[in-house]
């Protein structure tokens, strides 16, 4: 009931009315709803140094009140779905700079508040036995390695190094849920990454045991972070919980985190352990059991779509997705096939994109903030047929998946969360030999475009030349560019954690020869500047920042040089 | 004429493939090295006729090498340093140290035959 009036009124709610003073006080008004938010679903006051012992109230609750629950959070998830749309489009408006700074901090509220309600809401469905579990088969190699590299992007700035440790005698295919063991390691290597101002995180997956039917893994993340006090270590796993009030402040959180990754583990018959000392750091020990496949060791090999494999070859994907952490995945991915993408979570820039771009294939999740991906799909089939523009829906809600068969003409394609790599390239190569080549001559414009297109980046021309045509060489050569750029990659990193620019300087120096051979300008550049800065005292984070902007770079190249190599092979 | 033979001193693989492929397909005995210790252990078995060599090479500059054959080994055989733009400095005492000639990287490996040739008329065929 309540629930309706809020809507209603935010339906009806004018910003081109709004004050910075009225503005301010929605601002307070949004942060007590937030507070008394929590106190009624919790039972608590927000200040969680003085809690009592023992008010898990979601983990005592009977199943018929988690049940509701999740409800209450869904059913509250929807008008706030509407404030922070608005917000984004209050954004838009011209507004002075102290309306900025306003609609900015009510912005951040509102999506802690979004995210605190999803969390409530999974961890909810958890508890009550709601959440079902997958058994699919997928590559944990993979999937680990996946993990690392999303970890790596969440470091940012600080001096943290990021080890993995894979034992080599994990069968590649498992059977089980991906998409929850994805979540419980990012949420235990984001929260070491949180923790850890400077040092080292680990990952470490061994094989525990195993037989005939099933593999034992054990997850060991460790980092060398502020660690956590006895007293707290305690109840780390408890509902509801952040170690003390300063943490929350500074790393922010809603504290179920933990809880969550604790309830998934317990659901599969796994355990978690945590060991920790006080500015030594700390170790959380994860044991999951797994189901063995009777599919062979040779079909996850590297023919697989997620290596690079340039599929999406020159395709220019529109991806439609809210969640950060998705975005660079799907952008990763798209980027190892071979295709541009372009990223937006909004609608009106999703329409500008379509309009404005050579766009081949459009990923849409169906659950954003501002907007039903129903509602942009019709946006979207007002200029662009079925024929000619595939949407391929990504959600995870199963009731959406069984309505697609009435929304063929809006939907091309369902992909139904979580789903492998394989299960997404497959499809979107399907859709796309599907659709009729557009009329329209027009080149995709590269304004809008961060990418520089791949044929521009390396030009195999010159060396091939001096090769005198001969292929079988030219291969040979780009095997050692490509050890040349391992061993530059390897030595880098080695002496920087030495601070030794000098060693630096020279693998640099070294590596611009082979770069210029390929006539490889973007790495050359960033190469150049790297060598410039290790001539003078050197200066470690631009030679860090440097350094990143060369590993981020080096897959276009790569992928660039391969596609390349092959048009001159097939000559 | 006798097969000459020619001392590859290069430690970027890459590189060295290509000129060796190119060097032997002008007829050239290519002997390839790919660090200053090991090209210290070639020249003290056997002088070659001619030594090509990178001036930025691990445990040994081509300054050093120079130095070591014009001034240990006193022998006089032509040497062609290939050079990058950032070691002008280091090209100028190289030449006053008795190297012959250089080839700059970026490098065409046609530049550097000819100019191989071309020490190796004006050492051995005048």
């Amino acid at each position: 009931m309540h629930l309706e009036k809020l809507e209603n009124g935010l339906d009806s709610f004018s910003f081109t009315e709004l004050k910075s003073n009225e503005a301010s006080k929605l601002k307070k008004s949004f942060e007590s709803f937030k507070n008394g938010l929590e106190e009624k679903v919790f039972g608590l006051p927000s200040d969680p140094i003085a809690l009592p012992e023992n008010t898990d109230a979601i983990a005592t609750a009977t199943p018929r009140e988690r049940a509701l629950v999740a409800e209450v959070s869904h059913e509250i998830r929807t008008p706030l779905n509407g404030i922070i749309g608005f917000l984004d489009l209050l954004k838009e408006t011209s507004l002075t700079q102290e309306q900025m700074k306003l609609t900015t901090a009510m912005d951040a509220a509102s999506k802690n508040l979004l995210e605190l309600i999803n969390e409530i809401l999974e961890f909810s469905k958890l508890a009550s036995g709601q959440e079902k579990f997958e058994c699919v088969p997928f590559n944990i190699f993979n999937l680990v390695n996946e993990i690392a590299f999303l970890s790596k992007t969440l470091i940012n700035e600080k001096e943290v190094q990021f080890h993995l440790n894979f034992d080599n005698n994990i069968p590649s295919i498992l059977l089980g849920d991906p998409s929850k063991l994805s979540q419980v390691l990012l949420n235990l290597t984001g929260n070491a990454v949180k923790f850890v101002e400077k040092g080292e995180i680990r990952l470490a997956v061994n094989l525990k045991e195993i037989n005939n039917k099933r593999a034992f893994l054990e997850f060991v993340i460790s980092d060398t972070g502020i660690g956590i006090a006895s007293e707290e270590l305690k109840s780390i796993f408890d509902t509801y919980r952040q170690t003390a009030t300063a943490n929350a402040i500074n790393y922010g959180g809603s504290g179920l985190g933990l809880s969550i990754v604790k309830e998934i583990i317990d659901k599969q018959n796994g355990c978690i352990a945590v060991s920790s000392a006080l500015g030594t750091g700390t170790t959380f020990n994860v044991i999951l059991p797994f189901k063995r496949t009777q599919i062979s060791k040779t079909e996850s090999g590297k023919d697989t779509p997620t290596t690079a494999n340039p599929i999406l070859k020159d395709k220019n994907i529109l991806v439609v997705e809210d969640d950060p952490i998705t975005q660079r995945l799907m952008e990763t991915r798209l980027r190892q096939w071979g295709g541009h993408s372009y990223i937006t979570d909004n609608a009106f820039e999703a329409i500008r994109l379509l309009e404005k771009e050579r766009i081949d294939l459009v990923l849409l999740d169906m659950r954003l903030p501002a907007w039903d991906g129903m509602e942009i799909a019709e946006k979207i089939r007002k200029t662009f047929p079925p024929e000619v523009l595939p949407i391929i829906a990504l959600s995870a809600d199963v009731q959406r998946y069984e309505n697609w068969a009435n929304q063929k003409t809006l939907i091309n394609d369902f992909i139904l969360k979580p789903y492998t790599s394989e299960e997404l390239a497959k499809k979107m190569q399907e859709n796309i030999k599907k659709t009729i080549p557009r009329q329209d001559k027009q080149p995709a414009t590269i304004s809008a475009q961060k990418d520089i297109p791949s044929d521009t980046l390396v030009n195999l021309g010159p060396i091939f030349k001096e090769c005198l045509g001969q292929k079988a060489l030219l291969e040979e050569l780009l095997r050692l560019f490509e050890q040349n750029i391992l061993e530059f990659v390897g030595k880098t990193k080695m002496h920087l954690q030495s601070r030794n620019f000098q060693g630096i300087g020279f693998a640099a120096h070294k590596i611009k020869a082979s770069l210029k051979m390929l006539r490889v300008h973007s790495l050359l550049q960033i190469t150049e500047e790297i060598a410039a800065e290790c001539k003078g005292n050197g200066n470690y984070d631009r030679i860090n920042t440097l350094f990143e902007a060369f590993l981020t770079a080096y897959p276009k190249v790569e992928i660039a040089i391969t596609r390349e190599a092959s048009r001159i092979k097939n000559q | 004429m006798a097969e000459r033979v020619l001392l590859l001193a290069e430690d970027d693989q890459m590189l060295a493939s290509l000129l060796q492929y190119r060097l032997e397909r002008e007829g050239y005995k290519v002997i390839m090295t790919y660090d200053g210790r090991a090209v210290k252990e070639s020249l003290q078995s056997a002088l070659p006729d001619l030594i090509v060599c990178d001036i930025m090479m691990p445990y040994l500059s081509g300054i050093e090498l120079v130095d070591f054959v014009r001034n240990e080994l006193n022998s006089d055989i032509p040497i062609i340093l290939i050079s990058s733009a950032s070691n002008d400095e280091n090209i100028i005492s190289a030449f006053e140290m008795g190297a012959n000639d250089f080839v700059a990287k970026p490098m065409s490996p046609s530049e550097l035959l000819v100019r191989i040739s071309r020490e190796i008329k004006r050492h051995y065929c005048s």
